[in-house]
């Protein structure tokens, strides 16, 4: 545990001078309250920690990046929120995503602009690129953000952070604003391996309030002998490609045995992730219609002009073309045509596991084939930018636990690595990423410091 | 998808198309549901769809009486109220 954190309160003037300005740069927090009150009992005692905005903590707003929920303060802690802070963790700020969890960049947001503390011209990735960039400019020392299909692991990869997504269920869903509810989790980003690991196990188990949340099972604990690499990988950046080449070099030296695999139905996991997330998006973004909470437009003739104007207004283009695409695969006549087919998809690509872990303890991957691109950057537009998820949305159609871990730098930029193991198998990532880097330690963004806490 | 078929579309998601939404949402749903049409080249004949990765069965509870704390704050974050309930436009 990083001892310096825990002098945060004693510290805060001193935090505060180096914070804000900060912040200022590169936009992590949509809320941001360093003095809100610190705990003094617990494991986690006195440590601040950021919240994405589309997750539950009491007292603060809870705008999942939307001018649709721009004015809504939550009465309540999610799950995760509460069993953190029942361990001593205070929370400090809720922080920027795309609207609702939808993107790669942060750049969806309606009510903010993220950048990437390691070169301020770049995103922050997404859709928890608050959270990420926050742990990385040494704001917090760990943040919650929620996973769908990467955003917790490709904005970590992005800043040079950890990025967990566990099994499906092992973290509660109880008070995340609801997205893709079969394929997303709450996930947990921060720079040291060993806290994040404590708050995983602070947060997790299963919840009377979500009926999909499970214990975790601990039979699957064991040492890792093993590491399946993908074979003929290719449309990588090269220095995405020079980093995993350096990556299964240093693990190889580390004494795992590397085996080479393949996912059949790889190139079909994104087609059938966003068939599957857009479907349920639009399910359940139908309850937000302006007349329990929410924007409501200034003047309605009736109750249905009410909700169309509230949802025209509030929503932006993304969600609106997520939302129609949904609406549209489920239609009657269409839904074997592509929500089935998906669902189907699926099917295979966890028999595709199955597989791999029949031969492998656990499977790496790079987080993301680009790093962390340019605001605004042409050729990553929002449907590249989906094209780009595959090696992250298999975890979330399969339900199995990733971890994107720091693997080196390239062009001054951090590059991350993902590995993927069977559901419940949480340790074994957590366990080869803490021999990678005793080799390779995690490098330190330029311009941040722990100084405040001297 | 022709602006008819995408009309009926966003009439069904309670969404109004606007000037100019015609265009630039029609062109990324169509190129969307394009892109997911590829996934007809892989064989899934005889197979189960997968609903739910680790969900198995379903769960129930007793059916015990609790009290609910955030009823009043949740009520407080309607737009507009009066009292305990909730004011929208006329319906009648």
């Amino acid at each position: 545990m990083p001892s310096d954190w825990t002098r945060f309160s004693a510290k805060l003037e001193a935090y505060k001078a180096y914070a804000l300005p900060l912040e200022k740069t590169i936009g992590s927090f949509l809320s941001f309250r360093p003095d809100s009150p610190a705990s003094s009992a617990g494991e986690l005692a006195g440590i601040p920690f950021a919240v994405k905005d589309n997750i539950a903590v009491e007292g603060f707003p809870l705008t999942c990046g939307s001018k649709m929920l721009a004015d809504v303060i939550s009465p309540y802690d999610a799950t995760v929120v509460a069993r953190i802070k029942a361990a001593g963790a205070h929370v400090i700020g809720k922080t920027n995503l795309d609207e609702f969890g939808m993107g790669s960049s942060t750049e969806n947001s309606a009510l903010g602009r993220t950048s990437n503390p390691w070169d301020a011209t770049r995103v922050a990735g997404g859709s928890s690129g608050g959270s990420a960039a926050a742990v990385a400019a040494g704001l917090v020392p760990f943040a919650l953000g929620t996973d769908t299909g990467g955003s917790v692991r490709q904005p970590a990869a992005f800043c040079g952070v950890y990025g967990l997504k566990p099994t499906y269920g092992v973290l509660s869903r109880y008070g995340l604003t609801a997205y893709a509810s079969s394929l997303e989790t709450p996930g947990i980003v921060a720079k040291d391996l060993g806290l994040l690991e404590t708050v995983f196990h602070a947060a997790k188990g299963r919840d009377p309030n979500d009926q999909t949340s499970l214990d975790a099972e601990s039979s699957t604990a064991r040492p890792v002998k093993t590491i399946a690499i993908l074979d003929g990988l290719s449309d990588l950046d090269p220095a995405v490609t020079a980093v995993y080449e350096q990556t299964i070099e240093h693990l190889k030296e580390l004494g795992y045995q590397l085996v080479a695999v393949t996912l059949p139905t790889l190139e079909y996991a994104v087609p059938a992730y966003y068939t599957i997330a857009m479907a349920e998006a639009s399910a359940n973004l139908a309850r937000f219609n302006g007349i329990r909470y929410g924007h409501r437009p200034v003047y309605a003739e009736n109750h249905e002009s009410l909700v169309r104007q509230s949802r025209t207004e509030g929503f932006g283009d993304e969600v609106k073309m997520r939302i129609m695409v949904g609406t549209y695969v489920l239609r009657s006549g269409f839904q074997d045509q592509f929500y089935t087919k998906a669902q189907k998809v699926r099917t295979l690509i966890r028999n595709d596991f199955a597989k791999v872990f029949g031969q492998a303890d656990a499977l790496l991957t790079p987080t993301f084939p680009v790093p962390a691109f340019v605001h605004g950057d042409k050729t990553m537009n929002e449907f590249q930018q989906k094209l780009a998820d595959k090696f992250t949305v298999t975890a979330n159609l399969a339900g199995i636990p990733a971890l994107s871990f720091p693997a080196g730098l390239a062009g001054g930029l951090p590059i991350g690595m993902q590995l993927a193991a069977p559901a419940f198998a949480e340790a074994r990532l957590l366990e080869v990423a803490a021999a990678f880097a005793g080799r390779v330690p995690v490098a330190d963004c330029p311009g941040t410091s722990l100084d405040w806490s001297k | 998808m022709d602006t008819r078929e995408l009309e009926t579309t966003a009439a069904l998601a309670q969404i109004e198309l606007r000037e100019g939404d015609l265009a630039r949402l029609g062109e990324a749903v169509s190129q969307m549901l394009a892109y997911f049409e590829t996934m007809n080249a892989l064989d899934t004949e005889g197979l189960e769809p997968t609903t739910h990765a680790l969900v198995k069965d379903n769960r129930t509870r007793p059916d015990s009486v609790a009290e609910s704390i955030l009823a009043d704050a949740l009520i407080e974050q309607a737009p507009e109220r009066e009292d305990r309930f909730v004011v929208i436009p006329n319906v009648l």
